[in-house]
């Protein structure tokens, strides 16, 4: 190698010093924590309130994945964050044919309302924050009708979900729909959240899973402002107030290994952000210029080879997210390179974050490497070079066009090889794969919980049969053509025909089908591949 | 002789591509040709797409659990008398002890995540090889 470099490329100094900074006062360039521009924290006292530890978690059906829910709290988890099995990602019910193997094993399998009052049977709704990596317009609209049968008003209802129109196709979760009809929901649930459930952040902007292909900081955040200022201004579009949604904003990063890159990239967004939000889109209440930012280490950074050293990366990953100051944390478990967490690596990614937080006292000062020469000279370079690389991708035009013919795609390819190559010539190093590597038959260490495994959930089939043949079929009929008519107009909200659906027994893949054919897409994304599978 | 014939696959709902078109490129840079189906394929549409193309070897790619059942039903359906097609697995989640439970059910090679290309391009070779003279 010529020259040092962060994980990101971007070119290092052995040292630094005042001279790497420009002119910019402590004012303009950092401000207190909860001051504009935000650099150091978006709240005055999040320094000594710690943040929301939680590891994500689901698996199986709605009743296993509330038992692991209960292990986690009595342990001391204080959030819930919950994610779907990968039929239920892709708007899929779990008796699809291409749904059979993939019950409940990556993820829980949610398909109609009775497995939303399971999954959150017991739950305190009302007290603790429920995080969802789900579609959001189903989370969103299940959530609210749980809470009102429960007798909870929908609007103290905290957590949020992610959103993801411009790339879920692309990323892992396709859903198999327009991508008119992937930012339509996605401004829907924004809308309708921020009328009903205003603590709830119904706008995540999940650059974790968008970049655990192998983007970079750079990248990730890059593509994370075009999809968040697209989703901006299509609520500013439809006369939305800016400062109704923004305050409930948050975006969710990534944490790789490289320690100041990840903490700089942080800093650099809160700036990025409360600039846009203020200069760009003109929000005037301060709350809407100050992102929350959550995190969650990277599961990409972790190997299959010696698992114990991912518990190191682990450690490494939360205290740099602690050092910058988020707001919630997910540390990937040390199993993540083979499997959907174990109930002990669950754990240990747990006892990680509360080791992080009582024991090194790294957190107990806000934004503790503010004022490093190093790391705000990197903050700026990461605010540069992201800035750059958004209004380049902005100006390429109709992200819509981008995203059906392929550019985003090409980008998540690439840099997916460029990450394969980086290990495999060595130049990104990894302990136990590239360096410092042991023979296989030596590596024993963790490897039995790691490679236990999750049997599909395959008695779902059947339930979800019964649950078609038990419902007010009437009821269910009268809620489909309601979902349609909304479906076909935009300037209806879908949230409430869909909790209506819900609530008249209408499973998740039902919904969409209906929302595909409104768009002019078959209801079955898959019913040729199954349709010539089972004609054999 | 004609080049080998190699069918690249993905199965069920698992979504990762990368592998299978790395591996689909690194073999067809060795000189076979390469017929490769993109996602969400399920057993019997491959098994039909190998016979039909009268593929040598048949690469699946598997970066989730799901490939441990669609494998069974795809070694049954390829089981022609005779002359069955070899399949072959490899991915991120393909671990020791399940390779080699999966060789006693009848796949002819597996590879983790620690493969090299080499070793890749020799194996599908000689297994090509192999059914290309059956």
């Amino acid at each position: 190698m010529s020259e040092r470099t962060t994980e990101s490329g971007i070119p290092t100094h052995a040292l630094y010093r005042p001279g790497d900074l420009d002119g910019r006062g402590y004012d303009e360039r950092l401000g207190d924590p909860g001051s504009f521009p935000f650099t150091r924290g978006a709240r005055a006292s999040h320094g000594q309130r710690g943040w929301i530890q939680r590891e994500l978690s689901g698996e199986g059906d709605a009743r296993r994945s509330n038992e692991q829910f209960r292990y986690l709290l009595s342990h001391g988890q204080t959030g819930l964050d919950v994610i779907g099995d990968t039929p239920t990602m892709g708007w899929l019910d779990a008796d699809h044919p291409f749904a059979r193997y993939a019950i409940g094993t990556q993820g829980v399998s949610l398909c109609h309302i009775g497995d939303w009052r399971a999954l959150y049977e017991g739950i305190d709704l009302a007290g603790l924050t429920l995080s969802h990596s789900l579609p959001a317009p189903f989370a969103v609209a299940a959530l609210y009708s749980i809470a009102r049968e429960r007798g909870i008003s929908p609007a103290v209802l905290r957590g949020s979900v992610i959103q993801s129109p411009y790339y879920n196709e692309d990323c892992g979760y396709a859903v198999h729909m327009p991508f008119r009809l992937r930012v339509r929901m996605a401004a829907d649930s924004v809308a309708f959240a921020a009328q009903e459930m205003p603590k709830f952040h119904a706008l995540v902007e999940d650059t974790y899973y968008i970049s655990e292909g192998g983007l970079d900081g750079v990248e990730e955040m890059a593509l994370g402002f075009v999809e968040l200022r697209g989703i901006t201004r299509e609520l500013l579009a439809r006369g939305v107030d800016i400062d109704s949604f923004a305050p409930r904003i948050a975006i969710l990063v990534n944490c790789r290994m490289d320690f100041f890159e990840e903490v700089a990239k942080v800093r650099a967004t809160r700036r990025l952000y409360a600039r846009m939000m203020r200069d760009e889109f003109g929000a005037k209440d301060p709350r809407s210029w100050a992102v929350n930012i959550t995190a969650h280490t990277s599961g990409l950074s972790l190997t299959a080879q010696q698992p114990a050293n991912n518990i190191i990366r682990g450690t490494s990953q939360a205290l740099a997210m602690a050092c910058a100051g988020v707001h919630a944390l997910e540390v990937s478990t040390f199993d993540e390179a083979f499997r959907t967490p174990s109930s002990e690596a669950h754990l240990v990614g747990l006892r990680t974050q509360q080791v992080v937080q009582l024991e090194s006292r790294a957190t107990g000062v806000a934004d503790p490497l503010g004022g490093s020469y190093y790391v705000e000279a990197l903050t700026d370079e990461m605010e540069r070079r992201i800035e750059e690389m958004l209004l380049r991708i902005e100006a390429l035009g109709d992200p819509g066009h981008l995203a059906d013919t392929g550019y985003f795609r090409r980008i998540f390819d690439e840099t997916t090889e460029r990450y394969a190559r980086a290990i495999a010539d060595g130049s990104l190093p990894k302990v136990g794969v590239n360096v410092h590597t042991i023979p296989e038959e030596q590596d024993t260490l963790l490897r039995d919980v790691a490679e236990r495994k999750i049997e599909p959930m395959r008695e779902r089939i059947e339930h979800l049969a019964q649950h078609r043949r038990e419902r007010d079929a009437v009821a269910a009929d009268g809620a489909i053509a309601r979902l349609d008519a909304v479906a076909r107009d935009e300037r209806e909200n879908l949230i409430p025909a869909m909790a209506a659906a819900l609530e008249a027994g209408i499973t998740l893949g039902e919904i969409a089908g209906v929302l595909r054919q409104a768009y002019g897409s078959p209801a079955d994304p898959f019913g040729g591949a199954a349709a010539a599978g089972v004609g054999r | 002789m004609r080049p080998l014939r190699i069918l690249i696959t993905i199965m069920g709902l698992d979504q990762h591509e990368v592998g299978a078109v790395a591996v689909a490129r690194l073999l067809r840079d060795a000189g076979m040709e390469v017929i490769y189906t993109g996602r969400f394929n399920l057993p019997e549409r491959v098994a039909r797409t190998a016979i039909d193309e009268d593929v040598d070897v048949v690469g699946l790619s598997c970066h989730s659990w799901e490939y441990l059942y669609y494998v069974e039903e795809l070694l049954g359906l390829l089981d022609e008398p005779g002359a069955p097609i070899p399949v072959v697995v490899g991915g991120s989640v393909v671990t020791p002890r399940d390779a080699a439970a999966l060789k006693e059910r009848g796949i002819a090679a597996a590879f983790g995540p620690t493969a090299t290309p080499a070793e890749i391009v020799a194996t599908i070779s000689a297994l090509g090889a192999r059914k290309a003279r059956a």
